[in-house]
């Protein structure tokens, strides 16, 4: 083959954004869309599947990984709640949110996905958390539980704006301190939408350009970075849940803490800490 | 020189800066994270149930690496 196809000017094919494909009731239907509903069919048939087989006594097959994926996120929320009930209450969404994720991480890697069938010289099925407005989508609805979820645990909204300070507001230190632990906060949105949709995204552009390099070599040329593509698909839907969990357990454990202390919040450090260390040499 | 100029896409020079330099800080970070994490296994082999953890403030880092990678679309 010719060597100077890899400096050839038509390139790998690169998408970061989704495709129009067609227009439904006024809504105009993308690419990553239709891929996205495929997935949540093929989900919901597969878990209303593996409900209604289970059993206490394992019987093996797929039914194993399924409990597998989700005894590993029920440890994980169960260790990140020190309140055992408050982890069980929460534990539904972010078991949802990881088999969601990882199913549409991982749609990318099968052989029908991006470049195999066409419309209007765009791809017809792309995985759906390679587009911005979903995990935008799916980083508002966590965030917006999260925030529900940490005022009803707190209480109220003024205390719940009072966590973010660990003194007095009045003092100066404490007060930007406070503050720009609330900037912080605000980024979280953004920040978990970026992170899950550029590691999609760029993953299933460095396979294309990967493949593209390698030419007629393209299957051992990409291997390496096709497997790169389901490790990290799989390790983000892992960090966006972790990530969403902490967030929660951070607030939740502290007002378990303060109730069951019976301290209230914007008690100073100092007077604070002897009082968990004498509580804790009692118990 | 106004005709070399005009000759070279400096488009491409600045993607290829961009793409060089934002990947420094996070190889650099990444570096110090696994580099980190297995001095606390060798010192504590009891220490290797953390890599979890590892892995998400790995994620965290890469975000900028990501984060320069897309730039490169923007520019033209």
């Amino acid at each position: 083959m010719n060597l100077l196809n890899v400096v050839a000017t038509t390139g790998p094919k690169v998408y970061i954004a989704p495709a129009p494909i067609g227009h439904f009731l006024g809504l105009t239907i993308t690419n990553s869309m239709l891929y996205g509903w495929i997935c949540l069919v093929a989900m919901i048939v597969l878990f209303t599947w593996v409900a209604h087989r289970m059993s206490i006594k394992p019987k093996g097959g797929f039914i194993q990984y399924v409990e597998l994926v989700v005894e590993f996120i029920t440890n994980t929320v169960e260790t990140a709640f020190e309140d055992k009930s408050k982890a069980r209450k929460y534990l539904p969404y972010f078991v949802t949110l990881f088999c969601f994720l990882l199913f549409n991480n991982l749609s990318g890697m099968l052989p029908f996905a991006n470049d195999a069938f066409t419309a209007h010289n765009m791809p017809l099925l792309r995985p759906m958390t390679g587009d911005l407005n979903t995990t935008l989508a799916a980083a508002v609805v966590t965030m917006g539980l999260v925030y529900t979820a940490s005022i009803r645990e707190t209480g109220s909204v003024r205390k719940y704006f009072r966590h973010f300070f660990i003194g007095s507001p009045l003092n100066p230190l404490y007060l930007v301190l406070g503050l720009l632990e609330m900037l912080s906060d605000v980024t979280r949105v953004i920040s978990l939408s970026l992170r899950l949709f550029l590691n999609i995204a760029i993953g299933e552009i460095i396979v294309a350009v990967f493949a593209y390099l390698g030419h007629i070599l393209a299957p051992v040329s990409a291997v390496a970075f096709y497997l790169i593509d389901g490790f990290d698909g799989a390790l983000q839907a892992f960090i966006f849940t972790i990530l969403a969990i902490m967030y929660l357990a951070i607030v939740v454990n502290q007002a378990t803490e303060a109730k069951h202390h019976g301290l209230t919040h914007g008690v100073d450090p100092e007077t604070m800490s002897p009082n968990l260390a004498r509580d804790g040499m009692d118990s | 020189m106004i005709l070399l100029a005009s000759a070279i896409d400096t488009a491409i020079i600045g993607k290829g800066l961009m793409i060089g330099g934002g990947f420094i800080g996070p190889g650099i970070g990444i570096g110090i994270i696994g580099g980190n994490y297995l001095q606390a296994v060798g010192r504590n082999p009891e220490a290797a149930k953390f890599l979890g953890q590892a892995l998400v403030f790995v994620a965290i880092v890469e975000l900028f690496a990501l984060l320069a990678f897309a730039s490169i679309f923007i520019v033209s």
